[in-house]
């Protein structure tokens, strides 16, 4: 079988192919982004030719080999943006991608830790509160199966991830802006511990294992951030008409007023205002205010106007809002028709 | 098929040189070595690198080749080249090829075509040419300059790392 001398080498038994077929093997060079698949035996042959008093001798060396060992690697990405949460909420999901980085197909462990020091609350674990993202919609639903350790943990290719949801519920006792913390830790199975611990015999192939930088283990850590926030409007109505009764008849002039509350812990961030003159009405000129200072009709510097682009409506600028800043009250002039 | 016929022709000429000399029994003795660069502590707490056998090895490592010729014979062997493939799954390391009184030079066809590495291009699909890289590299060729005459004994050498 020396019909491939001097081609590279591959596994033993490619030596067996025709030459054609190893010359192909050559030219296809490889690109696994994980490494060399674990259980790899690559051989090599040098060849050596020259003369000898004018004849021409080609010589091959033995052959050495080396075995690719596997090499456990695992890294953990939060998929998700900062989660928008309320107090007291269920059920609200981080998305995460678990990708063996490593070169042999590897079990993972998977683990949740919501009481991570340095955010302001902490996150309370559903039960169970590991999720395979099964419908692949990166949020949690009804198809997502639970993850149960020793029972289905994930066991994947090299280079092959899957994604995770960890599901938390929110405490009551949190503030506007308070930040509580997630994490998603994998672990192999095949064992954790320092780049480059040895684990014989237990790589793939019956290779020894052994643990890359990420020694095995990897984990991200996802954040919600409180948003507690409920504004209530309510709208009132004032009847004066032109004989100085309470009758609704044309010409009476309809005084609306409007309050807008926010209550709870956050931040109604740029209220705005709007509300349509009513069918039927003329909008009173100069009627707006705002906590009972006049604003004027036109588009200006002031927080309000009459915006006539479409159909007329007052338009007021409320800004941030928060439960500190009280009841804003807004009221506008309209005639009965 | 021509080439195939080709190439079974080259095989039973190899065969019938094979037969007559043998890896251990002709001219030279040809021997390949692959071992991995360890880094060890001495007792005065001085670190240095010394080669270590390499069986095992997890992609990123990085290897060495070693090839050692010794003539044998009573004869001279002249016009003495070694040719070694890189495998697929390694890639060459820049400059490490390492030959004492030889042209080394690389082939990026499979050995097909040789030059040295500064002369190398490669063909990109969109059909633009490009010097080569290391990672292009299918095989180094080491071509003695003198003759190996009785008794003597060469030596190749170059790293790879695991891709």
């Amino acid at each position: 079988m020396k019909d491939i001398v001097g081609k590279p080498g591959g596994k033993l038994r490619q030596r067996s192919l025709s030459a054609i077929a190893a010359l192909l093997i050559l030219l296809s060079a490889p690109a696994w982004s994980a490494g060399t698949p674990a259980g790899t035996v690559i051989d090599n042959m040098a060849q050596v030719s020259f003369d000898v008093a004018g004849t021409p001798v080609t010589q091959d060396s033995n052959i050495s080999s080396i075995t690719v060992q596997e090499r456990i690697d695992v890294v953990v990405t939060l998929q998700s943006p900062q989660i928008l949460v309320a107090a007291s909420d269920t059920n609200r999901a981080l998305l995460f991608t678990v990708t063996n980085t490593g070169n042999g197909s590897e079990p993972f462990q998977l683990a949740i830790d919501s009481a991570i020091g340095g955010d302001d609350f902490d996150p309370i674990p559903a039960v169970p509160g590991i999720y395979f993202d099964t419908d692949a919609s990166g949020d949690f639903t009804v198809g997502d199966i639970a993850y149960v350790s020793g029972t289905n943990d994930p066991v994947l290719a090299a280079d092959a991830s899957v994604d995770i949801l960890l599901i938390n519920d929110i405490p009551g006792a949190v503030n506007d802006g308070d930040i509580g913390r997630s994490q998603l830790t994998a672990d192999s199975l095949t064992g954790t511990g320092a780049p480059g611990d040895v684990f014989v015999g237990q790589g793939d192939g019956g290779s020894d294992a052994v643990l890359g930088t990420t020694g095995g283990s990897g984990n991200d850590t996802g954040e919600y951030i409180v948003a507690d926030v409920q504004i209530s409007v309510l709208k009132s109505v004032t009847v004066l008409n032109q004989f100085g009764g309470s009758e609704p008849i044309p010409g009476a002039t309809l005084t609306y007023t409007i309050t807008v509350e926010v209550t709870n812990t956050g931040t109604a961030s740029s209220t705005v205002f709007n509300d349509p003159i009513p069918a039927n009405t003329t909008y009173a000129p100069g009627s707006i205010s705002l906590n009972a200072g006049a604003l004027t009709d036109l588009i200006d510097a002031d927080a309000g106007e009459l915006d006539t682009s479409g159909a007329p409506s007052i338009v007021v600028r409320l800004g941030d809002l928060t439960q500190a800043d009280g009841i804003q009250t807004v009221t506008f002039d309209v005639t009965i028709d | 098929m021509k080439n195939l016929i080709h190439l079974f022709v080259t095989s039973a000429l190899t065969l019938g040189a094979a037969a007559v000399m043998g890896q251990e029994s002709g001219n030279l003795n040809v021997q390949t070595i692959v071992q991995k660069e360890e880094i060890v502590v001495d007792i005065d707490g001085r670190q240095r690198t010394q080669l270590v056998a390499a069986t095992e090895v997890v992609p990123g490592d990085e290897v060495v080749y070693t090839i050692t010729f010794h003539n044998i014979s009573d004869k001279a062997a002249e016009n003495v080249v070694v040719t070694n493939p890189i495998a697929a799954e390694l890639t060459y390391i820049d400059r490490s090829a390492f030959g004492p009184g030889a042209r080394i030079e690389f082939s990026v066809d499979g050995g097909r075509s040789y030059a040295v590495a500064e002369q190398l291009a490669v063909l990109e699909d969109d059909g633009e040419t490009r010097p080569a890289r290391p990672e292009d590299f299918t095989h180094i060729r080491w071509s003695l300059a003198t003759d190996l005459v009785a008794g003597a004994q060469g030596v190749a050498r170059f790293h790879a790392r695991l891709n």
